[in-house]
């Protein structure tokens, strides 16, 4: 099993658990403690076992237009945009963020996906001159999120927080380390990614002095809490909520296809499910008491099955049920009433728009 | 993480992580420490009926965490005279206080010399805890 360069401290202070190969907390405390340490404070998570690939060389941009269905030449450096690595189908092989940089685009890709990535990434390589490097065990990348993670990760950086907008990047240090550090997240809630170059599993003395310090200041977060913030934000997980077997349209990820663009790999499936209208569609359930758990059956109100749960959770913050999955379009509409079939118990839930939670109390575009 | 349990030795054990405390004809039913640490934040208890038949490791109910649900057992056969339904708006109890406000239910029980082999005492129980640790 492989751990990343933080696992001393996830063997001292977590639970462990198996992910995706690597030794990874699934709490260290509790999960509604970390849950709402990030809702209302600042919260840390290891999120080194995603993988983090580069590539550079004099075709970078137009490979990455033929890789992507989002456009990067269109995208200032300086920016970090979610995308969706697709197959030849139109299928999902992966969601991932690509962070633009001077010299290069540097990918952060699913754990469970790396290896499949990189072999999808250098198959389409080809003929174009690039490189392709796999820096995920030479590198370590913590996540830091809430409304308070500004203030807490401000005192252990020269950058200037306030500054570096939401998707975007600067490079920076961190402590001693030089870093890269991406206005995103996966939780909803504003914050940063941190990817320390100086740091990885044969050198983790860095990184460790990071984490300490900034333990000091928010919360450890196990992937426990990393699962229930983003089933609140309605942010899907690859192979839960999208595979290769969903298509961006009806995972109403259809944002991330640059208007116009053409010559990408799986962009005449694309037209296809642009100009059909789709047949399913990815949605939240809240439900009214019991809680939803992945592959539960949706019905409508007279019990004709309607859709299928692709993920569930109990919700910390609004102490109900909620789920995310497919409800075939007619029945898909925002506000209509449903049944989550409960062990047996169809269960009253609501179709409702995404994030779960009031986007003016919380998450990153908070008002108050 | 250095793990501590503790099972009281007035309390005898399932494998599937019950606890009963048997006075007379009555046997009060919960879930060990261990198996709460193990489910984390228990946000979810299902209770039976008042009157329910029970049959000793038959499922009486589920308890459910932000993350995991799990089937509950009846270390006894009997029948259900009390549930705890305070669980329905603090199912937090259950990580509180296991052995105490966290109980379940309180079941009749009937046939006590038949059954009592197959439970485990503290020590067994405490051994059992340790070896799925060491998996």
């Amino acid at each position: 099993m492989k751990r990343t360069p933080l696992y001393d401290f996830h063997a001292a202070h977590g639970k462990l658990v198996e992910f995706a190969g690597y030794e990874m907390p699934i709490w260290y405390s509790s999960i509604s403690e970390e849950h709402l340490a990030v809702r209302n404070r600042a919260g840390i998570f290891d999120v080194s076992h995603m993988g983090r690939v580069v590539v550079s060389g004099a075709d970078a941009t137009p490979f990455m237009e033929r890789l992507l269905p989002t456009s990067s030449s269109s995208q200032p450096v300086g920016k970090s945009f979610y995308t969706l690595l697709l197959n030849s189908s139109g299928g999902i092989i992966d969601d991932i963020i690509v962070i633009k940089r001077q010299e290069d685009y540097l990918l952060v890709v699913n754990a469970a996906n790396r290896a499949k990535d990189i072999e999808h990434i250098k198959n389409i390589a080809g003929h174009f001159a690039v490189d392709i490097r796999d820096i995920t065990d030479d590198t370590t990348m913590i996540a830091i999120q809430g409304p308070e993670a500004i203030q807490a990760l401000q005192p252990l950086t020269s950058a200037n927080l306030p500054e570096v907008k939401r998707f975007t990047h600067t490079q920076s240090q961190v402590g001693k380390s030089v870093c890269t550090m991406t206005r995103t997240g996966y939780t909803g809630e504003d914050g940063f990614e941190i990817i320390l170059h100086d740091s990885g599993i044969r050198d983790s003395s860095a990184a460790s002095s990071v984490w300490s310090a900034l333990a000091t200041r928010a919360a450890p977060c196990g992937l426990g809490a990393r699962d229930s913030l983003r089933i609140e934000a309605g942010l899907p997980l690859y192979g839960a909520d999208i595979d290769e077997t969903t298509n961006p349209i009806e995972a109403e990820l259809s944002w991330v296809l640059s208007k116009g663009k053409t010559g990408y790999v799986g962009d005449d499936s694309i037209t296809i499910f642009k100009t059909t209208p789709p047949q399913r569609l990815r949605r939240g359930i809240i439900m009214d008491d019991k809680i939803p758990r992945r592959g539960f059956i949706i019905t409508d109100l007279s019990g004709r099955q309607i859709g299928e749960t692709t993920s569930g959770t109990f919700s910390p913050l609004l102490r109900k049920g909620l789920a995310i999955g497919y409800i075939s379009a007619p029945d898909s509409q925002v506000g209509g009433t449903v049944q989550v079939v409960v062990r047996g118990s169809p269960s009253g839930g609501k179709i409702v728009k995404m994030p779960f939670y009031d986007d003016a109390a919380y998450g990153w575009k908070r008002t108050r | 993480m250095t793990e501590s349990h503790s099972f009281p030795v007035d309390l005898l054990y399932t494998k599937e992580h019950e606890w009963t405390r048997i006075e007379g004809f009555t046997a009060q039913v919960g879930i060990t420490e261990y198996a709460a640490k193990t489910l984390n934040d228990v946000v979810y208890v299902s209770l039976p009926s008042i009157g329910a038949k029970l049959k000793q490791l038959g499922t009486f109910g589920t308890i459910e965490s932000i993350k995991a649900v799990s089937e509950l057992y009846s270390p006894l056969s009997g029948t259900v005279r009390k549930v705890n339904s305070e669980l329905l708006t603090h199912p937090e109890l259950v990580n509180k206080s296991p052995y105490g406000e966290g109980w379940i239910i309180e079941i009749e029980i009937s046939n006590l010399a038949a059954e009592k082999p197959a439970l485990l005492d503290h020590s067994q129980y405490s051994a059992f805890v340790a070896s799925i640790g060491k998996q």
